[in-house]
């Protein structure tokens, strides 16, 4: 029984990951659904996905997918925003609407419910997202409250050098570069947000994911009849983009009563269907995805001069960073900035041994089940990304193996192919009068923005 | 049909049967639950060790010490214990608290054996040598200065505790004042060691691909040689009742004001605790929520409110955090919370409004079991701060228990002028 068991929920047999089996139809007005039950937990958990995401905002109205996604449960053609909160709440439910990830090229509802009440919270579920009102005193108010979230982040120097970040390394005419700020905001209206959701809610754009303890059998109808009627309008078609706006530049924010310094350095990484992707999160584990990895380890445990220091390795459907991210009290800024450069270049001029491929390529697999397959919401986010990428099965079942594959000699070719020391980006928040002089050896041209300003220095 | 959702989800979710328990001869007690869903398993132990257990001039060293247990033992020297557990495929955290420090190792379970070996040595030889405290401290720092300096939250809570706990020693921050940082000297560590150490003082739980059999074995090699001794001497100072308002302002560079309210409340093991769990919840938790309705949506006071208590081992704070619109004076939103919690205190809440809360936090109680880390910290938590881990299995009960009379008769109790503590974080440069 306690084998069969892990057979099936596991999926970890013999040292390789298995995604457990789901099932994929499409309505006819081109919907698409996917379900995996799961008996066991008594719950059930939605994925809506809208195709389109960040990419799909218009350039002068940075926000618009969001914003309509955070409006889906503020109202709809039979419940007003009070029912909708005091019906779902009651269910003790939860409801999220808002981009996959910060570069997501989906909008991403989630939805989760105890499996009884699967009619009822289905219900609420295709109501918020297929007959929002988008009544004028509630746009307004959502508006409103973003526009004064775009003020709050800014006292989270955490929180916001991301924004700084992404407008400046990407360019604001590339979708991951165009933030929202309270100009965008200000620019939308409601017009804008009935027009979008019309456009983007349609059948074509629609993948809904349901995986948890329900019959199938009888779920299926129910789906159907739910989303059915979602619209048959043209499907969202992905845009070319322009290339990286900018290279090998500074960006420091000033931010005068900061007693730390908030950096990030990044240089051009890949997209989800990069063949050296698997090759590169091996990679990046030992560079800076865990706490033994290099950045960590010089800036931290060596030398104290961080609480921590990490590097992401960027995976959307389009190409992104390979961004090291720490912070330093102020009067240590360039001694980590250079550190964090130097442990850069080791690994360029140096590469990595035998045993560190080992370690790194345990790590990976040892913490994955954990990372993706133990919950609902996990196994429905990786279905999602399976089936709107069209990464197929292969992406959980042969992860194992393509991790076991790689090569040193293939590791290290990657390492110099993407790890360079040159044409960096720099941006660099903190208190601007004590560290300005000093940045100037990174970028004699640096350009300075003040906190204050509105937007991201773009 | 609460009753039949609990029972159900219980049932289904989280039989307690599978939780099995064991106390080595060494005095540490060990949970095990199996669960075989995936081959990892997450090991948690909880020290009954925090920051109330320290005093002035040392304040913030249980939080260092968490630091130094990965910075080498006997066996395992600096940076081993982070090298084999990762090499093994398994990673890990640590977390300090008030009442307590907490040791969170996730690993396949093909890492079993290496994991009881490296905690029993930490546990009995743990190294503290002088050139890693140096480079810790400063590690700790910028912890301090990222969650506390350059956060505006943090350092407004900061200042609330401080106000609103004048004696007992909850009034200094988990992660030190920094004179002491910079202060604590080798021998502070050592004589700490000494006292916060002792198997006896530790509940170790185990949720995921094991069985008891195996972790019993273990536990018995590795473990429990590791000798007893005296936990550390029990917290005396009890704060006394607060006789009037305190109010305090925190002024700093900020695009909005913060604002904090709180009142003492009683610890996690005393029964009204269960009855502000449910008040909480009819106050803020949801866009339904009395809070969220009136000061977030309907008017436009607010960015965001939440309210709460950290479970804790001695009398404890409930908490409003508001953040004012742009804009919005603080006595506004400030106002507002008083109406609504005197609309508590002057009629019961109807009968939906108070099943609606209890269903949000019995399925919110469900999600936290969804993983086996969220099942270990829970566990581990209900035995640590209420007595039993096995409370864990029959909260539905007690929250079925709440009755509307009951929340009235907290929020007149509690929520009182008297008993409360103010703090306004103010941007600088600006009047109010």
């Amino acid at each position: 029984m306690k084998t069969l068991l892990v057979l099936l929920a596991a999926g970890c047999l013999f040292g390789q990951a298995k995604l457990p089996p789901y099932t994929k139809e499409t309505l006819p007005n081109g919907a698409v659904i996917a379900m995996m039950p799961r008996s066991g937990v008594p719950l059930v958990h939605f994925r809506v996905l809208i195709k389109g995401g960040v990419e799909s905002d218009p350039a002068d109205k940075a926000g618009l997918a969001n914003v309509t996604a955070g409006l889906l449960r503020r109202g709809t053609k039979s419940r007003s925003a009070e029912q909708f909160a005091e019906e779902l709440d009651f269910l003790g439910g939860t409801f999220q609407a808002a981009f996959d990830g910060p570069l997501g090229s989906a909008t991403a509802i989630s939805s989760e419910f105890l499996s009884k009440d699967f009619d009822k919270g289905l219900d609420l579920l295709s109501d918020a997202v297929l007959h929002p009102a988008f009544t004028e005193s509630e746009v307004h108010k959502e508006l409103a409250r973003r526009i004064d979230g775009a003020k709050a982040i800014k006292d989270n120097a955490q929180g916001s050098i991301g924004s700084y970040f992404r407008a400046s390394f990407f360019g604001r005419a590339h979708p991951y570069g165009n933030p929202p700020d309270e100009r965008s905001y200000s620019r939308i209206a409601s017009i804008d947000i009935r027009e979008y959701h019309a456009k983007h809610y349609c059948g074509k754009n629609m993948l809904i994911v349901v995986t948890g303890d329900f019959d199938p059998s009888i779920a299926k109808a129910k789906l159907a009849q739910a989303f059915g009627g979602a619209p048959t309008v043209e499907a969202y078609t992905w845009k070319a983009v322009p290339p990286l706006a900018r290279k090998g530049q500074l960006l420091l924010i000033d931010k005068p009563d900061a007693t730390q310094t908030y950096f990030q350095i990044a240089q051009p990484g890949i997209d989800m269907k990069n063949p050296d992707r698997t090759t590169l999160e091996i990679i990046n584990t030992l560079f800076g995805g865990r706490f033994t990895s290099m950045l960590n380890d010089e800036l931290r445990v060596n030398s104290g001069l961080t609480y921590g220091a990490a590097s992401q390795l960027e995976q959307n459907r389009l190409p992104g960073a390979i961004l090291i991210s720490t912070y330093t009290k102020t009067d240590t800024t360039t001694q980590a900035i250079d550190l964090a450069l130097d442990v850069l270049r080791r690994l360029n001029e140096k590469g990595i041994s035998a045993q560190q491929l080992a370690s790194a390529k345990a790590y990976v697999k040892g913490t994955y089940p954990t990372r993706r397959l133990e919950t609902m919401d996990q196994l429905a986010a990786l279905i999602g990304e399976i089936e709107l990428y069209g990464l197929g099965r292969d992406e959980v079942d042969g992860y194992f193996a393509r991790i076991d594959n790689i090569t040193l000699d293939q590791a290290n070719a990657a390492i110099r192919k993407y790890y360079k020391t040159g044409d960096l980006t720099f941006v660099v928040l903190g208190a601007a009068d004590k560290i300005r002089e000093q940045m100037k050896k990174y970028d004699p041209h640096a350009t300075e923005v003040s906190i204050k300003t509105t937007g991201w220095g773009n | 049909m609460r009753c039949f959702t609990a029972f159900v989800l219980f049932a289904a979710l989280l039989p307690a049967q599978n939780v099995q328990t064991a106390t080595l001869a060494n005095g540490m007690k060990v949970i095990v639950q199996e669960d075989h869903n995936i081959p990892n398993v997450a090991l948690y132990f909880f020290y009954k060790i925090g920051s109330r257990n320290e005093r002035p001039g040392i304040t913030g060293i249980s939080h260092f010490f968490e630091h130094m247990m990965f910075n080498g033992a006997k066996k395992y020297g600096p940076k081993q214990f982070d090298n084999e557990m990762e090499k093994a495929g398994g990673n890990n955290n640590a977390y300090t608290t008030r009442d307590e420090t907490v040791y969170t190792d996730w690993f396949p379970s093909s890492a079993l054996q290496l994991m009881f070996d490296m905690e029993a040595d930490r546990i009995r030889d743990l190294a503290l040598e002088p050139k890693m405290v140096a480079s810790e401290r400063g590690v700790v720092y910028s912890e301090r200065r990222s969650s506390v300096d350059n956060n505006n939250r943090g350092i407004l809570y900061e200042q609330l505790q401080a106000a609103a706990y004048t004696a007992h020693p909850y009034h200094w921050p988990v992660l030190g004042w920094p004179s002491d940082i910079e202060a604590w000297t080798q021998q502070d560590l050592k004589d700490y060691f000494a006292i916060g150490y002792a198997p006896n003082n530790c509940t170790m739980v185990v949720v995921g691909d094991v069985t008891m059999a195996r972790v019993m074995d273990l536990a018995k090699k590795y473990i429990e040689p590791i000798p007893s001794h005296d936990p550390p001497p029990p917290v005396r100072t009890k704060e006394p009742e607060q006789l009037g308002e305190r109010r305090l302002t925190v002024k700093k560079a900020a695009q909005l004001p913060i604002q904090m309210v709180a009142y003492h409340v009683p610890e996690a093991r005393n029964p009204d605790s269960i009855v502000l769990d449910v008040l909480t919840t009819v106050l803020s938790r949801g866009q339904s929520s009395r809070l969220y309705k009136r000061m977030v949506d309907e008017e436009p006071l607010a960015l965001s409110v939440n309210g709460g208590a950290q479970d804790s081992l001695d009398p404890t704070l409930l908490i409003f955090t508001i953040q004012p619109r742009n804009g919005v004076d603080p006595a506004k939103t400030e106002r507002v919370l008083y109406e609504e919690l005197e609309r508590l205190q002057n009629a019961e809440i109807p009968a939906r409004e108070l099943q609606k809360a209890k269903n949000q936090l019995l399925t919110e109680h469900y999600s936290e079991m969804k993983t086996i880390a969220g099942r270990a910290n829970l566990l581990g938590t209900f035995e640590v701060m209420r007595g039993d881990y096995m409370k864990a299995f029959t909260i539905d009960k007690d929250y079925e228990a709440v009755t509307a009379a009951d929340v009235q008769r907290v929020a007149k109790k509690y929520l009182t002028e008297k008993n409360r503590t103010v703090a306004t974080l103010i941007p600088e440069g600006k009047s109010k």
